[in-house]
């Protein structure tokens, strides 16, 4: 798991839209519960904004360096599937 | 209501589908007649409460029909109080809808639709949310009795008056002394009416509604009564309807035209009074008041401060404050609004315009971070007067003096063209593409490390993201958001907003409010609080610098000692809170700049846990911003980034100041450059290098966050002086001139960025409540420990917070008048 640690070199931001009711957003809700402390311990000065809004399609975003940024749609994702394109994500070179 | 066989509503309603008739169960009445004998009443919210519109005026009692189309925009708002606060629940009616809306008059016989008022074009897609629609009343529950208005029979909840009873009924009553939010004073006997089996006429805003009474509004008697009360009224007031600055909004003037002789009878001379001087903003005339004692009650009951009073009996009778005092209450200025004739007018405004000659632009307030609405009139390039707009889950009808009259400062100390300091040290006034060409030089001349961008505290959001992208672009993460401390965490929304809402902060029983003084930071809330306390009987304690808060509070210290102790268990208070039904903890800007502010929230969110504040039907942990550009920068991550170097400012080589006046200049390196981008040439524009001239929040189009993350957007009333421009414009320009150009154009194309970084953003006038995560998922900041050091005062004073108070000769005057008194 050692791209978990690493993410705050290549990412400059995270952050993970969702609803807050809808049943689309559950596993990107569930994927915060799970994750989000140990991401949030390993990278301490990395803003992960979780912005919640009603009726939208949950999707995470990151931001790179010089302004960069690349998402991806989470809907119909597992939470596994989720962390694993939040892998991706922390791989691109920026 | 009903003309002939047809309801005349019928003839208006062909057309339009929102339309349904709220008392006949079938009636459409856009397709079909109602039969005859049915009542149509009219929706809550357009219904006036103080007075009428004056169209309405002739309509309701010379029924004729109202003259002004339904997009009539001249009626005064502060006429129009909405039905939907009455004392009675709405809901209860049925005629509530869960968007709520400024109310305004449609003329008197405007349609509304399910909707409730609707108002402005850009309300239109948000008002589809969820309109429950008018509901006809129940007949059969027990809570309803049966009355009859003129002859028609009604169903209203138990416990209602005569006057809201007739309102029921579509039957508009006139008044003075009635006010909704207000208690009872029944001295006016404007609101007479005809109750079968009495005696005399009565005042019906101060009698139960009884089963079966036979109430009577148009009769012969009940027109001689009015005309009656009418004439004793204007015996003493002064015919000076010409020079009175509430001419042509004023209810006395406007109910005479209705019950008024055209000639007097009285030939003595007219009482005079002595004029109470009431400080720098209210403006008294004292022989044109009426003794409806609404400003009394007003300053008693809602501002929590018992100067006003009544003095004398009958013909002496006179509005005062007992002995020479300024009304102390920094919510003054409602008085003005308030009261129905010209005794108490705006001080400042006097004599500047009449109200006819005004454009009305509807705004929000940017003074404080509850996003008040208001209501901006200007003529021409100027903006006359600021005052409220009804919006019952923000600012009700009320607004703080600062909001009301802090507008004089938009005219002074203006930036209106780019400079550039030379190397003399004066500032030279250039072109746009100089200054843009002079930054961007600047700009490759120093390392992503070495900039910084400050946001101020009245940006807006679009300028927000505009500059955060621009910096992040250029590879600069270091950013932040003056007044709201350098550690902030802004990952997770609940941490950071009021949660309870401003509205729901009226149903707690206990508070505990934390290194704030809510009394200046966000002088509604404190109303709101005032509220709960007299309501609910609700306790209040505060940890923080002392203040009078305007009702009974427990003063547990300025330090951190008592926080402690109570997370401990050891405080008498922490019992009270954990018993709490609905519990409150507000947190307040004393505590942001703490450098111990991590273990504060510790401590905080210890007691946040072991009170059960957060419940799943109720949240009761809050944080109140102290500005109004801090929810909007925190919700679009304008904080400090991985690589900030935040605490070493020495390294800094380029600072861009987005209206951020409260950085001190001894703090930026002396050979740092700064670019001051702003709407007034305030603290920071003295050190700054170019000076990049903006808009204010009267000139343009921006979104706000509130403190409770209802975003709201303002609109332009006047034009930007001189070469100003539109704050993100001027970030967009130049960041084509550095060569990092951003991907947009149009300020739709700004706001469509908000969906990729903060969606909730683009929700205009709605609140996107923040979720509640279990205090598990933050991981526990270790390392700092908490100090006993006192709560700073987050505002030292309430009158000159921001640049345009600081511009402000009004708010000058207060500070003078007010500075030494301990309340304010
Ligand atoms: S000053 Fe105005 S509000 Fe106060 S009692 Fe007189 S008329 Fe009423
Ligand atoms: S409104 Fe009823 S007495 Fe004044």
């Amino acid at each position: 798991m050692s791209w978990r640690g690493q993410l705050s070199q290549i990412v400059r931001e995270l952050r993970i839209h969702f609803c807050q009711t809808s049943s689309s957003s559950d596993a990107t809700r569930e994927f915060i519960l799970k994750n989000y402390k140990d991401l949030k311990t390993l990278n301490p000065g990395l803003p992960i904004l979780i912005r919640e809004c009603s009726g939208i399609q949950p999707r995470l975003w990151a931001r790179y360096a010089y302004g960069v940024e690349r998402s991806v749609p989470l809907e119909g994702l597992t939470e596994p599937q989720i962390t694993a394109k939040l892998e991706e994500l922390s791989k691109y070179a920026s | 209501m009903v003309r002939g066989s047809k309801c005349y509503k019928v003839l208006q309603a062909r057309g339009n589908a929102n339309f349904r008739c709220l008392i006949s169960p079938g009636c459409k009445a856009a397709t079909e007649a109602p039969a005859e004998g049915t009542i149509l009443r009219r929706n809550a919210a357009p219904i006036s409460d103080s007075g009428y519109c004056r169209s309405f005026n002739y309509a309701a009692f010379s029924s004729t029909k109202c003259s002004q189309p339904e997009s009539c925009t001249r009626i005064p708002l502060n006429l129009m109080r909405a039905l939907a606060n009455r004392s009675i629940d709405v809901s209860s009616l049925g005629a509530s809808s869960s968007v709520q809306r400024t109310p305004v008059c449609s003329g008197s016989t405007g349609l509304i639709g399910s909707g409730g008022g609707l108002q402005s074009v850009r309300h239109l897609q948000t008002l589809a949310v969820t309109p429950t629609g008018p509901k006809i009343i129940k007949a059969d529950t027990e809570e309803t009795i049966e009355v009859s208005v003129d002859g028609h029979s009604l169903q209203i909840p138990k416990g209602m008056t005569v006057l809201q009873a007739c309102e029921v009924a579509g039957k508009e009553i006139p008044r003075f002394c009635y006010h909704s939010r207000l208690s009872i004073a029944g001295n006016c006997r404007m609101c007479l009416v005809e109750v079968e089996k009495t005696p005399k006429p009565v005042a019906s805003c101060a009698m139960p509604a009884l089963p079966g009474m036979k109430i009577k509004t148009d009769t012969p008697l009940v027109k001689k009564a009015r005309e009656g009360v009418m004439e004793f009224l204007l015996l003493n007031h002064p015919l000076d309807c010409p020079i009175c600055d509430q001419g042509g909004e004023c209810d006395l003037q406007d109910q005479s035209m209705v019950f008024g002789s055209d000639r007097g009878r009285f030939t003595d001379t007219k009482r005079s009074v002595v004029d109470k001087n009431l400080g720098p903003l209210v403006k008294t005339v004292m022989t044109r008041c009426i003794h409806c004692t609404r400003c009394v009650r007003f300053a008693s009951e809602i501002a929590g401060v018992p100067d006003l009073g009544v003095l004398g009996r009958g013909g002496s009778e006179e509005i005062g404050t007992y002995v020479e005092n300024l009304m102390t209450s920094e919510l003054s200025g409602n008085v003005i609004d308030i009261c129905p004739v010209g005794a108490l007018t705006s001080k400042p405004f006097a004599f500047t315009a009449r109200s006819w000659e005004l454009k009305s632009t509807e705004s929000i307030d940017v003074s404080d971070a509850l996003g008040s609405n208001i209501r901006i009139d200007s003529r021409g390039p100027e903006v006359m007067r600021i005052i409220p707009r009804l919006n019952e889950e923000v600012n009700e009808e009320w607004i703080s003096d600062k909001t009301r009259f802090s507008y004089d400062g938009l005219k002074r100390q203006r930036l209106n063209e780019p400079m550039i300091r030379r190397p003399g040290g004066y500032l030279e006034p250039v072109t746009w593409r100089a200054a843009l060409s002079a930054v961007a030089q600047a700009v490759h001349q120093v390392k992503p490390e070495e900039m910084a961008g400050v946001v101020g505290k009245l940006a807006d959001a679009e300028s927000i993201i505009a500059l955060k992208d621009f910096l992040n672009k250029l590879g600069c993460e270091n950013t932040w958001c003056e007044g709201i401390g350098a550690n902030i965490d802004a990952d997770v929304r609940s941490k950071y907003l009021l949660n309870t809402t401003i509205a729901g902060v009226e149903n707690a029983d206990v508070f505990l409010l934390i290194g704030t003084q809510v009394r200046k930071e966000a002088p509604l809330l404190n109303a709101r609080i005032r509220k709960a306390v007299r309501n609910n009987r609700a306790k209040v304690a505060t940890i923080g610098p002392p203040i009078d808060l305007t009702y009974d509070h427990e003063d547990l210290g300025d330090g951190t000692d008592a926080l402690i102790q109570i997370a401990e268990g050891k405080h008498p208070f922490s019992t009270l809170l954990s018993k709490a039904q609905h519990p409150v903890v507000i947190v307040g800007a004393g505590v942001f700049e703490r450098s111990d502010k991590d273990a504060v929230m510790a401590v905080v969110e210890t007691i946040v846990d072991q009170a059960k504040v957060v419940r799943d039907d109720w949240n009761g942990f809050n944080v109140l911003l102290l500005e109004a550009a801090h929810a909007a920068a925190l919700d679009l991550g304008f904080v400090p980034g991985v690589t900030a170097k935040l605490l070493s400012k020495d390294h800094l080589k380029f600072l861009y100041l987005l209206g951020a006046d409260d950085i001190k200049p001894d703090d930026i390196p002396k050979d740092a450059f700064v670019v001051y981008q702003g709407h007034h040439g305030d603290r920071s524009a003295y050190r700054a290098n170019v000076i990049l001239p903006g808009a204010a929040f009267t000139e343009k189009e921006g979104t706000y966050e509130s403190t409770e993350g209802r975003t709201q957007q303002t609109s332009p009333a006047v034009p930007s002086v001189g070469d100003a421009r539109d704050d993100w414009k001027i970030i967009r320009a130049l960041s084509e001139v550095v060569g990092v150009q951003l991907p947009y154009d149009s300020v739709s194309a700004v706001r469509a960025r908000f969906l990729a970084v903060s969606p909730n953003l683009f929700r205009v006038d709605e609140l996107e409540p923040p979720t509640v995560w279990p205090q598990s998922i933050t991981p526990r900041s270790s390392s700092s420990k908490i100090e006993s050091s006192p709560f700073i005062k987050a505002i030292d004073n309430f009158y000159m917070t921001n640049s345009i108070c600081r511009a402000s000769r009004t708010m000058a005057q207060c500070t003078s008048a007010f500075a030494n008194l301990k309340q304010i």
